[in-house]
C-alpha cells in the first residue's frame, strides 16, 4: 500500500472479488425459478413422402412435412440473468425399430429485449424430418413439443421443456396431405 | 529536471494507507451494493456492473495520488545524533530496514 502501483494491485484485486460475488449473487436470485410456461402448438397440414435418403442406407425413406402455429408468452422466462432463449420444436414418436424418436423441427433465438410474444402462424419446418425407415407413414401419435435453452448471465444452463404439446396422426399413404 | 520530479511527494504514511485501504473497501463495497440492488429492481445485470465500475474509477481518484490527507501523520524519527560513533551508525540501517519490509 505504500506505492501507486501496489495500491492499484489490491483496488483492482478487491473489485475482482467483490464482482464475482455480485455475479454469484445474480445466479443464486434466479436459480431456484421456475422457466416452464405454456405453449400452444396447432398443426394445420401434413404431407408424407417417401424418397431417397441420401444421407443414410440409401433407401427410401419417410419424409414428412408439418405446418404448424406456435402462440406463447415468453415474458414470465426472462429476468437479469437471461441473455436469450434457443427455443426448438422437436417432434417425439416411436417406431417398431426405435422405442424413441427425437427430431428437430424447428428452432428460434429470442435475445433479451425482443418481442416475447410468439404468434407465429404456418410456419414450415426449418429441417427435413426423416425417419431413417418408414415409421412416420400411419404413424397414430406424433408429439410435437416446444423446449428451450435458457442462456444466463452466470450459472447453469437449464433445459425447459413447455408445457403443452400436440400429438397427432399421420397419414397413412405417401404424397397425401392431411389437414387438421 | 530530474529534482523536480523528485520534489513531489509521493509516499503515504502508514495511518494514511489504512485510511486509503478502508476507503476504497467502502466505497467499492457501498457502490457494489447499491449496484446489486438497482440491476434486481430494473432487471438489468449489466446495470450492476456499471455502477460497480463507477465506484472503482472513483475510489481511483481517491486512494490511488497520495493526496496530502494521507500524509498527516507522518513518523516521528530520532534526531540526527551529533557524533556518530561506528556502533551507533548500524542501528539506524537497521531500523531503515524493518521499515521498509512493512
Amino acid at each position: 500500500m505504500n506505492t501507486v502501483l501496489s495500491r492499484a494491485n489490491s483496488l483492482f484485486a478487491f473489485s475482482l472479488s467483490v464482482m464475482a460475488a455480485l455475479t454469484f449473487g445474480c445466479f443464486i436470485t434466479t436459480a431456484f425459478k421456475n422457466r416452464s410456461v405454456p405453449v400452444q402448438i396447432q398443426v394445420s397440414k401434413v404431407l408424407l413422402k417417401n424418397v431417397d435418403d441420401f444421407t443414410g442406407p440409401r433407401e427410401r425413406s419417410d419424409l414428412g412435412f408439418v405446418t404448424f402455429d406456435i402462440t406463447a408468452d415468453l415474458q414470465p422466462i426472462f429476468d437479469w440473468n437471461v441473455k436469450e432463449l434457443f427455443l426448438y420444436l422437436s417432434a417425439e414418436y416411436s417406431t417398431r425399430s426405435n422405442v424413441l424418436n427425437q427430431v428437430v423441427l424447428w428452432d428460434k433465438i429470442v435475445l433479451r429485449g425482443e418481442n416475447t410474444k410468439l404468434n407465429l402462424r404456418d410456419m414450415k419446418s426449418k429441417y427435413f424430418f426423416f425417419d431413417d425407415g418408414n415409421g412416420l407413414k400411419a404413424n397414430k401419435n406424433i408429439t410435437l413439443t416446444l423446449s428451450w435453452n435458457v442462456v444466463p448471465n452466470a450459472g447453469i444452463l437449464p433445459l425447459v421443456m413447455g408445457s403443452g404439446h400436440v400429438s397427432l396422426p399421420f397419414p397413412e399413404s405417401y404424397e397425401t396431405t392431411k389437414s387438421y | 529536471m530530474l529534482s523536480m520530479f523528485k520534489s513531489i511527494p509521493t509516499h503515504m504514511d502508514y495511518k494514511g494507507q489504512k485510511l486509503a485501504e478502508q476507503i476504497f473497501q467502502g466505497i467499492i463495497l457501498v457502490s457494489a451494493v447499491i449496484g446489486f440492488i438497482y440491476g434486481l429492481i430494473i432487471e438489468q445485470f449489466g446495470w450492476t456492473v456499471y455502477i460497480m465500475l463507477a465506484g472503482f474509477t472513483v475510489s481511483c481518484l481517491l486512494t490511488l495520488p497520495p493526496w496530502p490527507m494521507y500524509r498527516q501523520n507522518p513518523l516521528t524519527w530520532q534526531p540526527a545524533l551529533p557524533e556518530a560513533p561506528v556502533e551507533s551508525r548500524e542501528k539506524p540501517q537497521e531500523n531503515l530496514k524493518k521499515k521498509k519490509h512493512k
